[in-house]
């Protein structure tokens, strides 16, 4: 795959009002503090990570895109939106006002992603839906749209608005932690977090003034073997993470660090655990997981991760897990040091059998 | 692109989920169950063209709208009535279940994308899957779109590499040039 530049990226989470911020406090192990909602007629707490913010989503999005458009013209862009809420926040509302919900109240999947392109003047634009694997797919197709030379430049906006079917229906899974301790690939993990999150990113061919990463490379591809989880034997994510090395020219054992997907679910980091096994029998290079810090972000993840990742490699030492001596991986236990320019594979797996992997290269400041 | 083959099916409002099973169990013999309508819609699309589908065929699936039924079911449960969704309900929520059961029954193991449908959702289908071919990922791309407006229409196109050239601006320009399976429910 022809690299592909992150010429800007913009971040706005819980763990901070910008990238920089996040970045800071990943570093300096500050998890944010969990705002509960109660599970209906359970009644039972469950930790969400909110943003803490006055801003309509509107104006939110309008911020984040004017921050990394920066002096690029819309008109030349391709918008990409990758998101599983979408407007889903002012539905939810709508219904509840109502007392019901309507064939009308039925919004079209495109609204954003249309509104968004008609104010902001952008060339085209599409909403891409891959469940958790969203926003890496969206980085993947809109990389490789640039470069075939369908359009000079691409922005990926990735958001997750606190939404009630969202909350209430991965704990009908059963798959929120009822403890709030956010531990992936623990003995004892107890499911996952959900996080508030928005994001952009600008790709283009060229580097930019200040560019965060070249992407190099990936792959995605669908495991039909469930619809909610992926083959417990790791194959089809060995595959997967097989694919995005080879499409980024790169050796297994070239990667500096690789970003696991880590949910903190009983079945996904059993079959990530057991994919990296097969990728490296032997030995794996230093491992990262950022839901503890971000929450899971679900369809915004594939951006909001690999933008801290990006940003806090550039400002130092990622931080210890003071449960890795447990874990069923070699997460790290000590302060992780890892070369701002180092190679870099990251996993993001989804609902509907979606697979993603990334290979990116940081560029140092 | 070449275009290999392509259906269009029109369907009722009046038609329940019993009946879009019945129609679809005439080319699947062994359909998911509790699936939605949306599940259904691109389901019988992809079916009347499974006889000429590989396994290495990626597919990009779009829709103007979610399943209404479905999400009318989460939103009144979770928003009005204060009850947890059913687990099944939510799953297929998810914007590209409709694409597993699709790639599941067809024995796809490609690319699997799901895009909103918007005015130029045929050219934007054609690009991705364009360079899905070009690179060699999939050796055909099945094209999906369902539009769900109380009566229903989902047109699929079946494509392989082919000579460059600029996407299609519709459905009717894409297919002008193969006989379009048809089926009215």
């Amino acid at each position: 795959m022809t690299p592909v530049y992150l010429q800007r990226g913009a971040l706005h989470s819980t763990l901070g009002a910008d990238l920089s911020d996040a970045a800071s406090n990943l570093l300096a192990d500050l998890r944010p503090q969990p705002t509960p909602f109660q599970l209906h007629e359970l009644q039972q707490p469950r930790p969400y990570f909110a943003v803490a913010t006055d801003e309509t989503l509107d104006a939110r999005l309008d911020r984040l895109l004017g921050e990394t458009l920066g002096d690029a013209a819309a008109g030349d862009c391709l918008l990409i939106v990758a998101s599983t809420a979408l407007d889903i926040t002012e539905l939810e509302t709508q219904v509840a006002a109502d007392g019901g919900f309507r064939f009308e109240h039925s919004t079209p999947l495109d609204l954003m992603a249309e509104r968004l392109r008609q104010r902001h003047g952008f060339a085209d634009a599409f909403t891409l839906n891959t469940a958790c694997t969203s926003a890496a797919n969206g980085l993947l197709y809109g990389a490789r749209l640039l470069a075939s030379g369908d359009c000079t430049q691409v922005l990926v906006l990735a958001f997750e608005t606190p939404s009630a079917i969202a909350q209430q229906g991965f704990s009908a899974l059963d798959l929120t932690s009822p403890s709030g301790a956010y531990r992936p690939f623990h003995p004892e993990r107890d499911g996952l977090v959900l996080g508030e999150c928005y994001c952009a990113t600008l790709l283009g061919l060229e580097p930019g003034p200040a560019p965060l990463a070249k992407l190099l490379g990936g792959f995605s591809a669908c495991d039909t073997s469930s619809l909610t989880t992926t083959r417990e034997d790791g194959s089809h994510i060995d595959w997967v993470m097989q694919r995005a090395l080879n499409a980024a020219g790169v050796e297994a054992g070239q990667i500096g660090l690789i970003k696991l997907h880590g949910t903190a679910t009983g079945a996904n980091d059993l079959a990530e655990s057991a994919g990296m096994r097969l990728l490296y029998p032997d030995q794996m290079p230093p491992l990262a997981v950022l839901k503890p810090w971000l929450g899971h972000t679900l369809g915004a993840c594939g951006l909001s991760e690999t933008l801290l990742l990006l940003a806090a490699l550039r400002q130092g030492t990622l931080p210890a897990l003071d449960y890795a001596g447990e874990a069923l991986l070699p997460l790290p236990t000590e302060p992780t040091a890892i070369a701002p320019d180092a190679l870099l594979l990251a996993n993001f797996f989804g609902f509907g059998g979606n697979n993603a992997s990334l290979v990116l290269q940081g560029i140092a400041q | 692109m070449k275009v290999i083959a392509a259906s269009e099916i029109h369907g009722s409002a009046e038609l329940d989920d019993k009946a879009l099973k019945a129609a679809l169990s005439r080319y699947l013999s062994s359909p998911p169950r509790r699936i939605d309508r949306l599940i259904f819609q691109a389901l019988l699309g992809a079916a009347l063209l499974k006889e000429q589908v590989r396994s290495d065929c990626g597919l990009y699936l779009a829709s103007r709208h979610p399943a209404r039924p479905t999400m009318g079911a989460l939103l009144d449960a979770v928003c009005v009535q204060q009850r947890q969704p059913k687990p099944f309900e939510f799953v297929n929520s998810v914007s590209n279940a409709a694409g597993f059961h699709v790639a599941q029954q067809l024995g796809l193991e490609g690319p699997n994308l799901f895009v909103g449908a918007g005015p130029r959702v045929w050219p934007q289908l054609q690009r991705l899957a364009a360079l899905d071919l070009a690179d060699g990922l999939v050796s055909q791309a099945l094209l999906i779109v369902v539009e769900d407006l109380g009566d229903f229409r989902v047109q699929a196109v079946l494509l392989e590499r082919g000579e460059a050239s600029a996407p299609a601006a519709d459905f009717a320009a894409l297919t002008a040039s193969v006989d379009v399976k048809r089926l009215d429910l």
